[in-house]
């Protein structure tokens, strides 16, 4: 019998709440019937739509309305960027963006730059932070969106959204950022915050795959166009029959999140402070990312002289990430880690370390004393050969 | 449960690398290739190899082979480290094809190592 799993990597995705499951069992059986009907079952289904809606709404202190629901954080980055860079192509065709963001949001501004579109691409410093006045300073005439993200998913960098988003709307330029990573984890007020697109997406947060949502400001020229056909819903910015399972477990996951977001904070900083002091005299350790001014909940280390594949295995039962998990399938280093300047084996080497909250105390000393012989029973192997 | 990407024979040999380490005074080589390299250390008595050791650093595939080429080899006569070919090892280890080129550095070592062993009576270097 294989030992029992320790499970961190919660950056990836975390388990549905119990409650959030309850809830759409109890949807699938009981609000089966089409939202977009206007029977009574489909009245009780949009009602239920609008019940999540609500609770979203409060977590990001927005109104209801700014909401479109979407598949997950992938289609709203996608919807967002090439929705709004098509729809203001007639301010501008400059973009502005990082090569730290995730795949959802690159690949999304390379398939612009094939369609004519100029992208900037800003470089961050070496704790992964982008500084305003480079952002700044890389703003056009003809820039008309910018796309940076809240929570960086393998280092769990922080940016500065409010600075951020305050130069955008100086510049009339447009400012999305994927919160996939930040929503539910981290106090997010929109209502202050000078964001015009937000993607999330409810996985990340104890909610349901396959449901996420896109904010889109009430404000003047903040619009996308859409990149689906064949219906109604949602403005008819994101046409389907809405799976009111999914979006009830979300509007739950966020209730929940909204409840517990100071006491989830508190446990995960302290968590990741029991966790790095397991392993930070391990010689030749590298913090990948802003070690000050991070997510707690994410800590991205690299061992020199060990291999990142070995010592994934050699962890086992424990339960990490090698980068992203979106590009676990390939072996190329972590270009996330590479524009931090990490060499390719120190970010091949790399250890994604995610805290959750059913994490505990156990689970990160158990990690701490794993990762420690792993570093060591892998570097005696090598003896020396990796230097 | 499918898409493990280690058999478990990589496994059981990744978990117990018994003949990792050196042999003071044996005879030493060390290939590289494509960021893996392996080091294999061979002490010859009576034109057998005696001992064998590796290094290694690389993958778990890497790993396991060099663990299980020495458990293979070692007691047997050095001469049959001529024309080794590690398809064997390559097949009981169920090694994806795209690990191919970095676990054939393993080869190359053997190859070394059959070459600074020579035909004559053993040579011991550092």
């Amino acid at each position: 019998m294989s030992a029992p799993i320790v499970y961190l990597d919660y950056a990836a995705t975390t388990p549905v709440d119990e409650r959030v499951a309850e809830r759409m069992f109890e949807c699938r059986t009981t609000a089966f019937a089409n939202p977009s009907s206007n029977h009574a079952p489909g009245r009780r289904s949009r009602a239920l739509i609008e019940e999540a809606a609500a609770a979203l709404a409060k977590l990001l202190n927005v109104d209801p309305r700014t909401l479109i629901w979407t598949s997950g954080a992938t289609e709203s980055d996608n919807l967002a960027i090439a929705g709004a860079a098509r729809h203001r192509a007639w301010r501008g065709r400059h973009l502005v963006t990082m090569p730290t963001e995730h795949k959802a949001v690159t690949d999304v501004f390379q398939m612009l730059e094939n369609e004519g579109f100029e992208v900037t691409w800003l470089e961050p410093d070496e704790r992964g932070r982008l500084d305003p006045e480079t952002f700044r300073a890389a703003l056009r005439e003809d820039t008309q969106l910018a796309s940076i993200m809240y929570v960086n998913n393998e280092t769990g960098v922080i940016q500065d959204i409010a600075a951020l988003g305050a130069i955008c709307r100086d510049r009339d330029v447009l400012l999305h950022v994927d919160a996939a990573q930040a929503v539910g984890k981290i106090p997010i007020d929109l209502g202050e915050l000078p964001v015009d697109l937000l993607s999330l997406t409810g996985h990340k947060f104890y909610g349901p795959k396959g449901i996420g949502a896109l904010y889109i400001a009430d404000r003047p020229g903040c619009h996308v166009e859409p990149l689906l056909f064949g219906g109604g819903q949602q403005r008819r910015i994101r046409p389907g029959t809405l799976p009111v399972d999914l979006i009830a477990g979300l509007g739950l996951a966020a209730d929940i999140a909204a409840e517990r977001l100071a006491d989830d904070a508190a446990q995960v900083a302290r968590l990741r402070e029991v966790l790095w002091s397991g392993i930070a005299d391990i010689d030749g350790l590298l913090v990948n990312g802003d070690p000050d001014g991070g997510y707690a909940g994410i800590l991205n280390v690299s061992a020199a002289g060990v291999d990142g594949e070995s010592l994934l295995l050699a962890l086992e039962p424990l339960c990490v990430a090698t980068g992203s998990a979106c590009n676990s399938q390939s072996q190329e280093p972590s270009y996330v880690l590479r524009a931090l300047g990490r060499s390719d084996s120190e970010a091949q080497a790399s250890i994604r370390f995610s805290i959750g909250r059913p994490t505990t105390e156990a689970d990160v000393e158990f990690a701490a004393e794993r990762y420690r012989g792993a570093v060591a029973r892998l570097r005696e192997i090598a003896g020396g050969l990796a230097a | 449960m499918s898409a493990d990407p280690y058999t478990a024979p990589v496994r059981a040999l990744f978990a117990d690398t018994a003949h990792s380490g050196d042999l003071p005074g044996g005879v030493a080589v060390v290939a590289e290739a494509q960021g893996v390299r392996v080091r294999l250390t061979a002490a010859v008595r009576g034109g057998r190899l005696a001992s064998l050791r590796f290094r290694a650093f690389g993958c778990p595939h890497l790993i396991a082979a060099c663990e299980l080429f020495c458990r293979t080899l070692e007691g047997r006569a050095a001469a049959g480290l001529d024309g080794f070919s590690l398809a064997g090892i390559m097949r009981d280890l169920s090694v994806p094809v795209e690990k191919t080129g970095r676990i054939l550095v393993l080869e190359d070592a053997v190859r070394m190592l059959r070459e600074s062993i020579g035909d004559g009576p053993p040579s011991q270097s550092p």
